[in-house]
């Protein structure tokens, strides 16, 4: 469980999140929607522990964000909105590259089994020749090595096909409910959100979308 | 720590070559200028043209003395060859030893006993013509002395020939000695005049800029795409650098080994305890200077413009090809080295800096 309190982020005097609350259980897909600048990147970085709010308490399970920082990152999926991969290496040197950086040992069958199950089927091919779909997988695959609980996504689909599209939103679902993942994700694709997702948090100025999902039924989460 | 290595090799294994090229750059250089200046030197010895009208014992001597010269290469021609070759500037000046060589010295006159051609364009003939007059002078000297005993003693009938052995056997018992005392240094001398510029030294400066060069992984990582994920994997960044400190480091250990075998093996340089110790230092110098040095770039050629700077900034103050003023010599990074000293200042510096470094970044991390 994911508990956000009264959580506020201002740089100098530009208030930029302010004041939000919310709880994210096992299972859920939260979407994070908002404008141009609405502060969705800053909200997730505060969630990543990479930032500092300004106001407000965070706490994954019954850890607090302000005393166990450490412990709380390796539970931490982070995929950065700009691709974070070595251009030069294959997916499998990047791969491995991370494996041997990353808290946890997987093998190399492991390694390929999860490029795989999000259909990343290029293994020994060198990054700079994948499509932007491929990329897109690998800069996610890279950030499950050490098995998170918690999966924040930057964009994870921007500038990719349909179908790159659908088979990430596949896999996203996979791991929310087999697995019982929590994962919140941006987009600007409402589409999509409106596909996958449990629960949406809109942020923004003036922003208060108001929207029923009617997959699940769940109520909008607006602030 | 393995695994830093092994992402490491991940790394070397895109761009062997490049990391190769730097790494034997220094040896490769090194060898290139030694083998190029000797092999100029070589050229530049002055060529002499030697006559020899007589074949007595005295004129052989002072023929083989002057054959022995480093300067000169001597030339055998007869007395009409010597006066062509001096007028078209084969050679730079030509020497007759005179028919009656060996009876003008023994009895002490000097004159004409040597006769010299030289040009407009004689640009070696002081050096050499002086030379050659202190190689007869050993001779008419010798001869003198002999001479000076025939005539004080003049009741005991010594022959010449008695006196001439006597004083050969005086200057055996000195040559003898003199050539036990000298032997180092004229070894050393020779080792001056084949090599101009000491062969640790060039691979020295070579070193630097090889550092630097292999240095740039640093701001390569640094300015990377996948700094985000740094907060996510099991060491912080600046470990992570210490970590990648070390396969370099190994590395280039082992090309140090390298060098010190190939220059004992083709430069004739000693191997001795002195010079490992002194060199192990120097690399640690060197990689941690480079680290800290990098570290405080951003710009990629930028950094390759400053390390080439440096590197010339280096090769000036260390004295190394150009004779510098000792008085640079404590900020010479060479030095230490050069003088196979094992602390040095730099060394002391560098491990502060890090240090200060490290402990900066884990207090920001926690
Ligand atoms: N370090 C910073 N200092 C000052 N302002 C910042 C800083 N980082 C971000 N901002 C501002 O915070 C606001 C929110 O930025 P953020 O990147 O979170 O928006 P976003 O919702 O992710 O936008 P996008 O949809 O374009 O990704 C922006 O107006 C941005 O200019
Ligand atoms: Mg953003």
């Amino acid at each position: 469980m994911l508990k956000v309190e009264s959580l506020a982020k201002s740089y100098r005097n530009k208030v930029i999140i302010d004041d939000i609350s919310f709880t994210i259980n096992k299972g859920d897909i939260v979407g994070l929607v908002g404008e141009n600048g609405a502060g969705k990147s800053t909200l997730l970085s505060i969630l990543a522990t990479l930032k500092k709010p300004t106001k407000g308490n965070i706490f994954l399970e019954d850890k607090s964000f302000d005393h166990s920082k450490k412990a709380i990152r390796r539970e931490i999926g982070y995929v950065p909105q700009d691709l974070a991969l070595w251009e030069e290496f294959t997916v499998e040197e990047n791969m491995i590259f991370f494996e041997q950086l990353s808290w946890v040992n997987r093998n190399k069958d492991e390694l390929r089994q999860l490029c795989v199950d999000m259909k990343l089927e290029k293994w020994k091919e060198p990054v700079h020749s994948l499509s932007g779909g491929m990329k897109r997988k690998l800069n996610l695959a890279i950030s499950l090595i050490h098995q998170p609980n918690l999966l924040l996504l930057d964009e994870p689909t921007v500038g990719i096909d349909l179908k790159s599209k659908t088979e990430i939103g596949n896999y996203l679902h996979t791991l929310a409910k087999k697995q019982q993942k929590m994962i919140i994700y941006t987009s600007h694709d409402m589409e999509e959100i409106r596909q996958l997702c449990d629960y949406v948090i809109v942020i923004g100025k003036d922003t208060f979308y108001k929207e029923i999902l009617l997959k699940s039924g769940k109520p909008v989460l607006s602030f | 720590m393995i695994s830093i290595i092994r992402t490491r090799l991940i790394h070397w294994k895109k761009q062997p070559f490049s990391l190769l090229f730097w790494l034997i750059l220094p040896i490769l250089a090194t060898l290139a200028i030694q083998y190029f200046t000797s092999a100029i030197q070589e050229d530049s010895k002055v060529p002499v043209g030697i006559v020899l009208e007589e074949d007595t014992e005295l004129a052989m001597n002072l023929y083989l003395a002057i054959k022995e010269n480093p300067l000169i290469r001597v030339y055998d021609v007869t007395e009409e060859e010597a006066r062509r070759k001096v007028l078209s500037h084969k050679l730079d000046s030509a020497f007759v030893i005179e028919e009656g060589y060996e009876e003008n010295v023994k009895k002490g006159s000097r004159n004409q006993i040597i006769t010299s051609y030289k040009s407009d364009l004689s640009f070696a003939y002081t050096p050499v013509s002086q030379t050659i007059i202190s190689l007869v002078q050993e001779d008419t000297g010798r001869s003198k002395a002999a001479y000076t005993v025939i005539n004080l003693d003049n009741e005991r009938s010594w022959t010449w020939e008695e006196i001439i052995q006597t004083a050969n056997e005086i200057q055996k018992e000195e040559n003898l000695l003199h050539t036990t005392f000298s032997y180092a240094s004229s070894e050393e001398k020779k080792e001056n005049q084949i090599r101009l510029w000491n062969s640790w030294g060039v691979w020295a400066i070579f070193s630097v800029l090889s550092a630097l060069m292999l240095a740039d992984w640093v701001i390569k990582e640094k300015r990377s795409s996948i700094k985000p994920r740094f907060p996510f994997i099991r060491f912080t960044y600046k470990w992570y650098y210490m970590g990648n400190l070390v396969p370099y480091t190994v590395l280039f250990l082992l090309i140090d080994l390298t060098a010190v075998m190939l220059f004992n093996l083709l430069l004739s340089e000693t191997i001795t305890s002195k010079l490992l110790l002194s060199m192990l230092s120097f690399r640690m110098m060197l990689q941690m200077g480079t680290f800290l040095f990098a570290y405080c770039f951003r710009n990629l050629y930028f950094y390759y413009i400053l390390s080439f700077v440096l590197t010339l900034f280096v090769i000036l103050i260390s004295g190394v090809i150009i004779p510098m003023n000792s008085s640079w010599d404590v900020i010479n990074p060479l030095n230490a080295f050069i003088n196979q000293e094992v602390i040095s200042g730099y060394l002391m510096l560098f491990t502060v800096l890090l240090i200060i470094w490290l402990m900066k970044g884990e207090k920001r991390n926690a």
